[in-house]
Protein backbone atom coordinates (compact mmCIF):
# COMPACT_ATOMS: atom_id res chain seq x y z
CA UNK A 1 0.00 0.00 0.00
CA UNK A 2 1.31 3.37 -0.84
CA UNK A 3 2.30 5.88 1.53
CA UNK A 4 2.73 9.44 1.92
CA UNK A 5 4.71 11.12 4.88
CA UNK A 6 5.11 14.55 5.12
CA UNK A 7 8.21 15.41 7.52
CA UNK A 8 8.50 19.39 9.27
CA UNK A 9 11.48 20.60 11.52
CA UNK A 10 13.86 23.33 11.88
CA UNK A 11 17.03 24.21 9.27
CA UNK A 12 19.39 21.53 9.87
CA UNK A 13 17.44 19.49 12.23
CA UNK A 14 18.21 16.32 9.64
CA UNK A 15 14.96 16.18 7.46
CA UNK A 16 16.58 15.60 4.66
CA UNK A 17 19.40 12.90 5.68
CA UNK A 18 16.42 11.16 7.41
CA UNK A 19 14.59 10.96 4.24
CA UNK A 20 17.27 9.31 2.38
CA UNK A 21 17.90 6.92 4.72
CA UNK A 22 14.33 6.16 4.54
CA UNK A 23 14.48 6.36 0.36
CA UNK A 24 17.69 4.14 0.80
CA UNK A 25 16.04 1.39 3.09
CA UNK A 26 12.72 1.76 0.76
CA UNK A 27 12.67 -1.27 -2.00
CA UNK A 28 10.24 0.02 -3.90
CA UNK A 29 9.56 3.61 -5.49
CA UNK A 30 9.70 6.60 -3.65
CA UNK A 31 8.86 9.83 -4.75
CA UNK A 32 9.96 13.61 -3.02
CA UNK A 33 8.95 16.81 -2.74
CA UNK A 34 9.97 19.80 -1.01
CA UNK A 35 7.48 22.36 -0.16
CA UNK A 36 8.63 25.76 1.02
CA UNK A 37 8.31 26.79 4.09
CA UNK A 38 6.93 30.04 5.88
CA UNK A 39 9.15 32.85 7.58
CA UNK A 40 7.78 33.77 11.07
CA UNK A 41 8.65 36.46 13.66
CA UNK A 42 11.94 37.33 12.12
CA UNK A 43 13.09 33.68 11.42
CA UNK A 44 13.53 33.96 7.40
CA UNK A 45 13.05 30.37 5.25
CA UNK A 46 15.94 29.72 3.09
CA UNK A 47 15.10 29.74 -0.50
CA UNK A 48 16.38 26.19 -1.78
CA UNK A 49 16.23 26.28 -4.97
CA UNK A 50 15.91 22.64 -5.13
CA UNK A 51 19.13 22.01 -3.66
CA UNK A 52 17.89 19.39 -1.52
CA UNK A 53 16.16 17.33 -4.35
CA UNK A 54 19.06 17.18 -6.31
CA UNK A 55 21.18 16.18 -3.72
CA UNK A 56 18.23 13.23 -3.12
CA UNK A 57 18.11 12.30 -6.97
CA UNK A 58 21.96 11.97 -7.01
CA UNK A 59 21.82 9.41 -4.57
CA UNK A 60 18.99 7.77 -5.91
CA UNK A 61 18.43 8.01 -9.17
CA UNK A 62 15.32 6.74 -9.47
CA UNK A 63 14.01 9.38 -7.35
CA UNK A 64 10.81 10.81 -8.66
CA UNK A 65 10.58 14.35 -8.24
CA UNK A 66 6.76 15.22 -6.91
CA UNK A 67 6.84 18.92 -7.82
CA UNK A 68 6.33 17.92 -11.70
CA UNK A 69 2.32 16.93 -12.01
CA UNK A 70 3.24 14.14 -14.75
CA UNK A 71 5.91 12.61 -12.44
CA UNK A 72 2.92 12.87 -9.62
CA UNK A 73 0.64 11.42 -11.42
CA UNK A 74 2.47 8.47 -12.60
CA UNK A 75 3.57 7.22 -9.48
CA UNK A 76 0.78 5.49 -7.83
CA UNK A 77 2.49 1.83 -7.33
CA UNK A 78 1.31 -0.07 -4.60
CA UNK A 79 4.68 0.03 -2.88
CA UNK A 80 4.84 3.47 -3.45
CA UNK A 81 6.63 5.96 -1.12
CA UNK A 82 6.29 9.64 -1.48
CA UNK A 83 7.97 12.20 0.77
CA UNK A 84 6.73 16.02 1.34
CA UNK A 85 9.62 17.73 3.45
CA UNK A 86 8.29 20.97 4.89
CA UNK A 87 10.94 23.28 6.90
CA UNK A 88 9.21 24.44 9.85
CA UNK A 89 10.69 26.36 12.49
CA UNK A 90 7.96 26.13 15.38
CA UNK A 91 6.54 22.42 16.35
CA UNK A 92 2.92 21.91 15.00
CA UNK A 93 0.28 22.97 17.85
CA UNK A 94 -1.94 19.78 17.49
CA UNK A 95 -0.79 16.40 16.99
CA UNK A 96 -1.06 14.28 13.47
CA UNK A 97 -1.88 15.18 10.70
CA UNK A 98 -4.41 17.98 12.40
CA UNK A 99 -1.14 19.74 13.04
CA UNK A 100 -0.19 20.19 9.36
CA UNK A 101 0.01 23.78 8.58
CA UNK A 102 -2.97 24.57 6.45
CA UNK A 103 -1.15 26.72 4.02
CA UNK A 104 0.40 23.71 2.38
CA UNK A 105 -2.96 21.75 1.56
CA UNK A 106 -3.40 24.05 -1.37
CA UNK A 107 -0.10 23.16 -2.91
CA UNK A 108 -0.50 19.14 -1.96
CA UNK A 109 -4.03 19.35 -3.32
CA UNK A 110 -2.49 20.73 -6.71
CA UNK A 111 -0.14 17.93 -6.92
CA UNK A 112 -2.69 14.90 -5.72
CA UNK A 113 -0.75 14.22 -3.00
CA UNK A 114 -2.47 13.80 0.53
CA UNK A 115 -0.31 13.04 3.29
CA UNK A 116 -1.10 9.58 5.88
CA UNK A 117 1.45 11.00 8.34
CA UNK A 118 3.06 13.82 9.38
CA UNK A 119 5.87 14.19 11.71
CA UNK A 120 7.75 16.45 12.98
CA UNK A 121 11.70 16.74 14.38
CA UNK A 122 11.58 17.13 18.55
CA UNK A 123 8.27 16.01 18.64
CA UNK A 124 7.98 12.59 17.25
CA UNK A 125 10.07 9.97 18.94
CA UNK A 126 9.96 7.76 15.42
CA UNK A 127 12.65 10.93 14.44
CA UNK A 128 16.34 11.25 15.37
CA UNK A 129 16.95 13.41 18.62
CA UNK A 130 16.71 17.20 17.31
CA UNK A 131 19.76 18.96 18.07
CA UNK A 132 19.48 22.31 16.39
CA UNK A 133 19.40 25.64 18.56
CA UNK A 134 16.32 27.13 19.09
CA UNK A 135 16.47 30.43 16.81
CA UNK A 136 15.01 33.97 17.87
CA UNK A 137 15.98 35.46 14.55
CA UNK A 138 17.28 34.40 11.27
CA UNK A 139 18.31 35.67 8.19
CA UNK A 140 18.77 33.53 5.21
CA UNK A 141 20.55 34.07 2.02
CA UNK A 142 21.49 31.83 -0.77
CA UNK A 143 23.49 32.36 -4.35
CA UNK A 144 22.63 30.82 -7.38
CA UNK A 145 26.21 29.04 -8.61
CA UNK A 146 24.78 27.09 -11.93
CA UNK A 147 27.78 26.26 -14.09
CA UNK A 148 30.84 28.07 -11.73
CA UNK A 149 33.37 25.69 -11.13
CA UNK A 150 35.47 26.22 -7.65
CA UNK A 151 39.51 26.31 -7.59
CA UNK A 152 39.42 23.44 -4.98
CA UNK A 153 41.96 25.25 -2.12
CA UNK A 154 40.37 27.99 -2.45
CA UNK A 155 36.29 26.24 -1.73
CA UNK A 156 38.25 25.26 1.65
CA UNK A 157 39.31 28.10 2.64
CA UNK A 158 36.13 30.10 1.80
CA UNK A 159 33.98 27.16 3.49
CA UNK A 160 36.47 27.65 6.45
CA UNK A 161 35.59 31.16 7.08
CA UNK A 162 32.02 30.92 6.14
CA UNK A 163 31.30 28.70 8.74
CA UNK A 164 33.80 30.05 11.31
CA UNK A 165 32.00 33.59 11.19
CA UNK A 166 33.80 35.26 8.86
CA UNK A 167 30.48 36.88 7.20
CA UNK A 168 28.36 37.02 9.94
CA UNK A 169 26.35 34.36 12.07
CA UNK A 170 26.39 31.01 9.94
CA UNK A 171 23.36 28.87 11.93
CA UNK A 172 23.23 27.01 9.11
CA UNK A 173 24.99 26.83 5.42
CA UNK A 174 24.73 23.91 3.03
CA UNK A 175 26.01 24.24 -0.93
CA UNK A 176 26.51 21.99 -4.09
CA UNK A 177 29.65 23.03 -5.73
CA UNK A 178 31.84 21.51 -8.31
CA UNK A 179 35.40 20.85 -8.97
CA UNK A 180 37.77 21.38 -11.97
CA UNK A 181 37.76 17.46 -12.53
CA UNK A 182 33.91 16.90 -12.57
CA UNK A 183 32.92 15.79 -9.08
CA UNK A 184 30.37 17.74 -6.91
CA UNK A 185 30.30 18.03 -3.42
CA UNK A 186 27.18 18.27 -1.15
CA UNK A 187 28.75 20.48 1.41
CA UNK A 188 26.50 20.47 5.24
CA UNK A 189 27.32 22.62 7.83
CA UNK A 190 24.86 23.36 10.83
CA UNK A 191 26.30 25.55 14.32
CA UNK A 192 25.10 22.87 16.45
CA UNK A 193 27.37 19.92 15.20
CA UNK A 194 31.15 19.52 14.64
CA UNK A 195 32.39 19.88 11.68
CA UNK A 196 31.24 19.93 8.15
CA UNK A 197 30.23 17.39 5.73
CA UNK A 198 31.65 17.15 2.18
CA UNK A 199 29.46 14.68 0.24
CA UNK A 200 30.73 13.56 -3.13
CA UNK A 201 27.89 13.26 -5.73
CA UNK A 202 27.88 10.08 -7.53
CA UNK A 203 27.51 11.96 -11.18
CA UNK A 204 30.85 12.87 -12.30
CA UNK A 205 31.10 15.60 -14.80
CA UNK A 206 33.36 14.89 -17.63
CA UNK A 207 35.93 17.72 -17.26
CA UNK A 208 34.78 19.55 -20.96
CA UNK A 209 33.96 22.80 -19.29
CA UNK A 210 31.66 23.55 -17.11
CA UNK A 211 28.96 21.47 -15.53
CA UNK A 212 25.49 21.64 -16.26
CA UNK A 213 23.71 20.50 -12.83
CA UNK A 214 22.32 22.93 -10.41
CA UNK A 215 24.95 24.58 -8.00
CA UNK A 216 23.59 26.70 -5.23
CA UNK A 217 25.08 27.92 -1.66
CA UNK A 218 22.01 28.27 1.07
CA UNK A 219 22.98 29.93 3.79
CA UNK A 220 20.76 31.13 7.29
CA UNK A 221 21.99 33.21 10.29
CA UNK A 222 22.31 36.74 11.50
CA UNK A 223 23.96 39.84 10.52
CA UNK A 224 25.18 38.16 7.21
CA UNK A 225 27.08 40.42 4.83
CA UNK A 226 26.10 39.01 1.87
CA UNK A 227 28.32 41.62 -0.44
CA UNK A 228 31.50 40.05 1.36
CA UNK A 229 30.55 36.66 0.83
CA UNK A 230 30.25 37.50 -2.45
CA UNK A 231 33.19 39.20 -3.48
CA UNK A 232 34.80 36.01 -1.73
CA UNK A 233 32.98 33.92 -4.17
CA UNK A 234 34.20 35.35 -7.05
CA UNK A 235 37.96 34.96 -5.60
CA UNK A 236 37.82 31.32 -5.69
CA UNK A 237 35.60 30.75 -9.18
CA UNK A 238 37.89 29.54 -11.94
CA UNK A 239 38.01 31.76 -14.97
CA UNK A 240 37.49 29.61 -18.35
CA UNK A 241 41.03 29.83 -19.15
CA UNK A 242 42.06 28.18 -16.14
CA UNK A 243 39.06 25.83 -16.21
CA UNK A 244 40.80 24.80 -19.02
CA UNK A 245 43.90 24.66 -18.20
CA UNK A 246 43.39 22.33 -15.37
CA UNK A 247 41.12 19.98 -17.64
CA UNK A 248 43.17 19.44 -20.44
CA UNK A 249 45.62 17.02 -18.59
CA UNK A 250 42.84 15.02 -17.19
CA UNK A 251 40.93 14.45 -20.92
CA UNK A 252 44.52 13.44 -21.86
CA UNK A 253 44.66 11.08 -19.20
CA UNK A 254 40.96 9.75 -18.71
CA UNK A 255 39.62 9.79 -22.41
CA UNK A 256 41.25 10.80 -25.85
CA UNK A 257 37.78 10.77 -27.46
CA UNK A 258 36.12 13.17 -29.13
CA UNK A 259 34.01 15.88 -27.33
CA UNK A 260 30.91 14.77 -25.70
CA UNK A 261 28.35 16.91 -23.43
CA UNK B 1 74.64 39.57 26.80
CA UNK B 2 70.96 39.43 25.89
CA UNK B 3 69.73 40.48 22.74
CA UNK B 4 66.30 40.59 21.11
CA UNK B 5 64.81 39.49 17.53
CA UNK B 6 62.11 40.38 15.81
CA UNK B 7 60.58 39.42 12.59
CA UNK B 8 57.30 39.67 10.34
CA UNK B 9 56.07 42.90 11.44
CA UNK B 10 53.60 43.11 8.92
CA UNK B 11 52.23 46.66 9.35
CA UNK B 12 50.60 46.09 12.13
CA UNK B 13 51.78 48.86 14.19
CA UNK B 14 50.03 47.78 17.78
CA UNK B 15 51.45 44.94 17.73
CA UNK B 16 55.28 46.53 17.23
CA UNK B 17 54.44 49.14 19.47
CA UNK B 18 53.57 46.47 22.30
CA UNK B 19 56.91 44.39 21.51
CA UNK B 20 59.04 47.18 21.52
CA UNK B 21 57.58 48.25 24.94
CA UNK B 22 58.11 44.67 25.91
CA UNK B 23 61.61 44.91 25.07
CA UNK B 24 62.69 48.07 26.80
CA UNK B 25 61.39 46.83 29.96
CA UNK B 26 63.84 44.35 29.79
CA UNK B 27 66.52 46.14 29.51
CA UNK B 28 67.63 45.24 26.16
CA UNK B 29 69.17 47.33 23.82
CA UNK B 30 70.48 45.40 21.17
CA UNK B 31 67.19 44.28 18.67
CA UNK B 32 67.62 42.50 15.03
CA UNK B 33 64.82 42.19 13.06
CA UNK B 34 64.35 39.58 9.99
CA UNK B 35 62.17 41.60 7.58
CA UNK B 36 58.73 41.73 6.36
CA UNK B 37 58.07 44.91 8.12
CA UNK B 38 54.82 45.56 5.65
CA UNK B 39 52.22 43.57 3.90
CA UNK B 40 48.88 42.96 4.26
CA UNK B 41 48.78 45.20 7.67
CA UNK B 42 47.30 48.56 7.70
CA UNK B 43 50.08 50.64 8.90
CA UNK B 44 53.33 50.08 6.44
CA UNK B 45 54.50 54.29 6.53
CA UNK B 46 54.19 54.02 10.50
CA UNK B 47 55.67 50.47 11.04
CA UNK B 48 58.93 51.19 8.74
CA UNK B 49 59.20 54.59 10.06
CA UNK B 50 59.47 53.51 14.37
CA UNK B 51 61.96 51.03 13.03
CA UNK B 52 63.87 53.67 11.26
CA UNK B 53 63.53 55.86 13.98
CA UNK B 54 65.05 53.41 16.77
CA UNK B 55 67.80 52.45 13.91
CA UNK B 56 66.81 48.14 14.25
CA UNK B 57 69.36 46.49 12.10
CA UNK B 58 67.19 44.45 9.44
CA UNK B 59 67.56 41.88 6.82
CA UNK B 60 65.34 41.84 4.00
CA UNK B 61 62.04 39.73 3.70
CA UNK B 62 59.90 38.46 0.99
CA UNK B 63 57.57 41.14 1.11
CA UNK B 64 59.91 43.72 1.31
CA UNK B 65 61.62 42.78 -1.12
CA UNK B 66 58.28 42.34 -3.71
CA UNK B 67 57.01 45.49 -2.85
CA UNK B 68 60.65 47.01 -4.29
CA UNK B 69 60.88 44.85 -7.22
CA UNK B 70 57.47 44.21 -8.22
CA UNK B 71 54.98 41.52 -7.63
CA UNK B 72 57.46 38.86 -8.65
CA UNK B 73 56.63 35.80 -6.09
CA UNK B 74 56.06 32.78 -8.57
CA UNK B 75 52.09 31.50 -8.33
CA UNK B 76 52.81 28.29 -6.31
CA UNK B 77 53.60 30.49 -3.74
CA UNK B 78 49.99 30.63 -2.77
CA UNK B 79 47.93 27.90 -1.61
CA UNK B 80 44.72 28.81 -2.88
CA UNK B 81 43.20 31.16 -6.25
CA UNK B 82 41.93 32.86 -3.37
CA UNK B 83 45.27 33.77 -1.20
CA UNK B 84 46.51 35.10 -4.48
CA UNK B 85 43.77 37.42 -5.17
CA UNK B 86 43.97 38.52 -1.57
CA UNK B 87 47.78 38.71 -1.70
CA UNK B 88 47.93 40.53 -4.80
CA UNK B 89 45.00 43.29 -3.38
CA UNK B 90 47.40 43.54 -0.23
CA UNK B 91 50.34 44.23 -2.35
CA UNK B 92 48.88 47.12 -4.56
CA UNK B 93 47.40 49.21 -2.02
CA UNK B 94 50.87 48.47 -0.14
CA UNK B 95 52.93 49.81 -2.87
CA UNK B 96 50.44 52.21 -3.20
CA UNK B 97 50.41 53.76 0.30
CA UNK B 98 54.37 53.55 1.06
CA UNK B 99 56.35 56.25 0.54
CA UNK B 100 59.30 56.87 -1.89
CA UNK B 101 61.73 57.38 1.47
CA UNK B 102 60.28 54.03 3.10
CA UNK B 103 60.32 52.28 -0.26
CA UNK B 104 64.35 53.11 -0.72
CA UNK B 105 64.64 52.37 3.09
CA UNK B 106 63.30 48.47 2.04
CA UNK B 107 65.00 48.27 -0.77
CA UNK B 108 68.61 49.23 1.11
CA UNK B 109 67.60 46.02 3.23
CA UNK B 110 70.37 43.20 3.11
CA UNK B 111 69.58 39.59 2.46
CA UNK B 112 71.39 38.36 5.68
CA UNK B 113 73.10 40.04 8.35
CA UNK B 114 76.13 38.62 10.84
CA UNK B 115 77.23 38.74 14.02
CA UNK B 116 80.32 36.87 14.78
CA UNK B 117 78.69 33.02 14.33
CA UNK B 118 74.96 34.02 14.28
CA UNK B 119 73.25 34.20 11.14
CA UNK B 120 70.10 36.58 10.63
CA UNK B 121 67.40 35.77 7.75
CA UNK B 122 64.33 35.90 6.83
CA UNK B 123 63.24 32.82 4.89
CA UNK B 124 66.42 30.91 4.96
CA UNK B 125 70.10 31.51 3.94
CA UNK B 126 69.06 30.52 0.82
CA UNK B 127 66.45 32.65 -0.15
CA UNK B 128 63.67 35.07 1.59
CA UNK B 129 60.79 32.99 0.24
CA UNK B 130 61.69 29.50 2.08
CA UNK B 131 60.13 28.23 4.60
CA UNK B 132 62.43 26.11 7.55
CA UNK B 133 59.62 24.60 8.86
CA UNK B 134 60.16 22.75 12.32
CA UNK B 135 59.82 19.79 10.77
CA UNK B 136 62.16 19.81 7.78
CA UNK B 137 64.55 17.14 7.58
CA UNK B 138 67.21 17.39 9.38
CA UNK B 139 69.93 16.99 7.07
CA UNK B 140 68.50 19.44 4.91
CA UNK B 141 67.73 21.80 7.68
CA UNK B 142 71.76 21.31 9.21
CA UNK B 143 72.41 21.80 5.83
CA UNK B 144 70.86 25.55 5.60
CA UNK B 145 73.28 26.41 8.63
CA UNK B 146 76.22 24.51 8.46
CA UNK B 147 77.30 26.12 4.71
CA UNK B 148 75.87 29.41 5.55
CA UNK B 149 78.93 29.06 8.13
CA UNK B 150 77.05 29.84 11.20
CA UNK B 151 76.38 27.70 14.62
CA UNK B 152 72.75 29.82 15.13
CA UNK B 153 70.63 30.59 12.34
CA UNK B 154 67.51 33.24 13.59
CA UNK B 155 64.75 33.17 11.29
CA UNK B 156 61.26 34.31 10.97
CA UNK B 157 58.82 33.75 7.17
CA UNK B 158 56.92 30.73 9.15
CA UNK B 159 55.08 33.03 11.68
CA UNK B 160 55.89 30.16 14.35
CA UNK B 161 58.21 30.30 16.00
CA UNK B 162 60.60 27.67 17.31
CA UNK B 163 63.99 26.52 18.46
CA UNK B 164 65.71 23.69 16.77
CA UNK B 165 68.54 21.90 17.84
CA UNK B 166 70.58 20.00 15.19
CA UNK B 167 72.87 17.66 16.95
CA UNK B 168 75.07 14.39 16.44
CA UNK B 169 75.17 14.83 12.91
CA UNK B 170 77.05 12.29 11.34
CA UNK B 171 77.95 11.85 7.68
CA UNK B 172 79.95 8.60 6.73
CA UNK B 173 81.32 8.44 3.26
CA UNK B 174 82.89 4.55 1.74
CA UNK B 175 84.03 5.28 -1.55
CA UNK B 176 84.47 2.25 -3.71
CA UNK B 177 88.41 2.22 -5.68
CA UNK B 178 89.56 0.14 -7.97
CA UNK B 179 92.81 -0.06 -6.19
CA UNK B 180 91.48 -1.52 -3.50
CA UNK B 181 88.04 -2.88 -4.03
CA UNK B 182 88.04 -5.30 -1.09
CA UNK B 183 88.06 -2.50 2.03
CA UNK B 184 87.05 0.74 0.61
CA UNK B 185 88.56 3.94 2.74
CA UNK B 186 85.97 5.23 5.05
CA UNK B 187 85.88 8.71 6.32
CA UNK B 188 83.61 10.34 8.99
CA UNK B 189 82.52 13.80 9.50
CA UNK B 190 80.76 14.70 13.12
CA UNK B 191 79.04 17.96 12.83
CA UNK B 192 79.00 19.95 15.78
CA UNK B 193 75.39 21.32 17.07
CA UNK B 194 73.83 24.04 15.57
CA UNK B 195 70.27 25.56 16.28
CA UNK B 196 67.40 27.23 14.12
CA UNK B 197 65.79 29.71 15.77
CA UNK B 198 62.82 31.06 14.50
CA UNK B 199 61.52 34.61 16.03
CA UNK B 200 57.66 33.73 14.77
CA UNK B 201 55.43 36.87 13.82
CA UNK B 202 54.98 40.26 15.44
CA UNK B 203 52.22 41.64 12.97
CA UNK B 204 50.94 38.35 11.61
CA UNK B 205 50.74 35.15 14.18
CA UNK B 206 49.92 32.11 13.29
CA UNK B 207 51.09 30.16 16.74
CA UNK B 208 47.46 29.63 17.94
CA UNK B 209 46.81 32.73 19.57
CA UNK B 210 46.80 36.56 18.68
CA UNK B 211 49.48 37.70 20.46
CA UNK B 212 52.95 38.63 19.11
CA UNK B 213 56.01 36.97 19.41
CA UNK B 214 59.48 37.48 19.57
CA UNK B 215 62.84 35.89 20.97
CA UNK B 216 65.42 36.94 23.76
CA UNK B 217 68.58 34.94 22.88
CA UNK B 218 71.50 35.28 25.76
CA UNK B 219 74.61 34.88 23.76
CA UNK B 220 76.79 34.45 26.85
CA UNK B 221 74.49 31.18 28.19
CA UNK B 222 72.86 30.08 24.35
CA UNK B 223 69.35 30.73 26.22
CA UNK B 224 66.50 31.55 24.27
CA UNK B 225 62.73 32.97 25.43
CA UNK B 226 60.23 32.75 23.04
CA UNK B 227 57.84 35.91 24.09
CA UNK B 228 54.18 36.22 23.66
CA UNK B 229 53.57 40.05 24.07
CA UNK B 230 49.37 40.58 23.96
CA UNK B 231 48.22 43.76 22.32
CA UNK B 232 45.48 46.32 20.76
CA UNK B 233 44.47 43.49 18.24
CA UNK B 234 41.46 45.45 17.59
CA UNK B 235 43.01 48.76 17.07
CA UNK B 236 44.86 46.96 14.05
CA UNK B 237 41.41 45.18 12.84
CA UNK B 238 39.79 48.96 13.27
CA UNK B 239 42.48 50.80 10.99
CA UNK B 240 42.51 47.54 8.71
CA UNK B 241 38.77 48.40 7.64
CA UNK B 242 39.29 52.21 8.00
CA UNK B 243 42.13 51.61 5.51
CA UNK B 244 39.90 49.83 2.95
CA UNK B 245 41.47 46.19 3.28
CA UNK B 246 39.01 43.51 2.74
CA UNK B 247 37.29 43.16 5.91
CA UNK B 248 38.06 39.32 6.50
CA UNK B 249 41.95 40.40 6.91
CA UNK B 250 40.94 41.54 10.22
CA UNK B 251 38.26 38.80 11.07
CA UNK B 252 41.45 36.74 10.34
CA UNK B 253 43.79 38.53 11.88
CA UNK B 254 41.49 38.71 15.34
CA UNK B 255 41.23 35.09 15.24
CA UNK B 256 44.97 33.89 14.81
CA UNK B 257 45.25 33.15 11.64
CA UNK B 258 47.35 34.35 8.55
CA UNK B 259 45.87 36.83 6.50
CA UNK B 260 46.56 34.25 3.72
CA UNK B 261 47.64 30.21 4.14
CA UNK B 262 51.51 29.30 3.69
CA UNK B 263 52.02 27.62 0.49
CA UNK B 264 51.51 23.90 0.16
CA UNK B 265 54.64 23.10 -0.66
CA UNK B 266 56.22 25.25 2.11
CA UNK B 267 59.73 24.17 0.68
CA UNK B 268 59.35 25.41 -2.32
CA UNK B 269 61.69 27.66 -3.63
CA UNK B 270 60.79 30.46 -5.87
CA UNK B 271 63.13 30.09 -8.51
CA UNK B 272 63.87 33.74 -10.53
Amino acid sequence: MSQTVLVSGPPGCGKTHWILKQIQSHSGPCGYLRLAGYSVNGLSQARDGELDLTWLQDQCPRLLDLADPDQAQATRSPDFLALIELPQFHPPLEAGLAGVDIRVMPRLRALHLAPDRHLHFGRDPELPPQDTLDFSQLQAWSLHLHRTVWDPASLSSFWFELVNGAYGDVYRAKALMNLPDGRGFFCNWMVSREGSEFLPLQGIARPYGRPDRLSRLVVQGKDLDPAAIEATVADCLLSDAVLELQQAPLRERHNPSPRSA
Amino acid sequence: MAHAVISCLHANLAALEAVLADIDQLGIATITCLGDLVGYGPQPNEVVDRVRERAIPCCQGCWDEDIIEGLNSCECSYPSQLAERRGHLAHQWTAEQLSETNKAFLASLPMTLRRDRLLFVHGSPNSQHEYLLPDMDAFAALERVHTADADTLFCGHTHRPYVRELRDGVIRVRVQTPTDPQSPPEREMALPMRRIINAGSVGEPRHGNTHATYVVHDEATGSVEIREVPYDVEHTCRAIVEAGLPPVFAWRLRQGFEYAERADDASHVCER
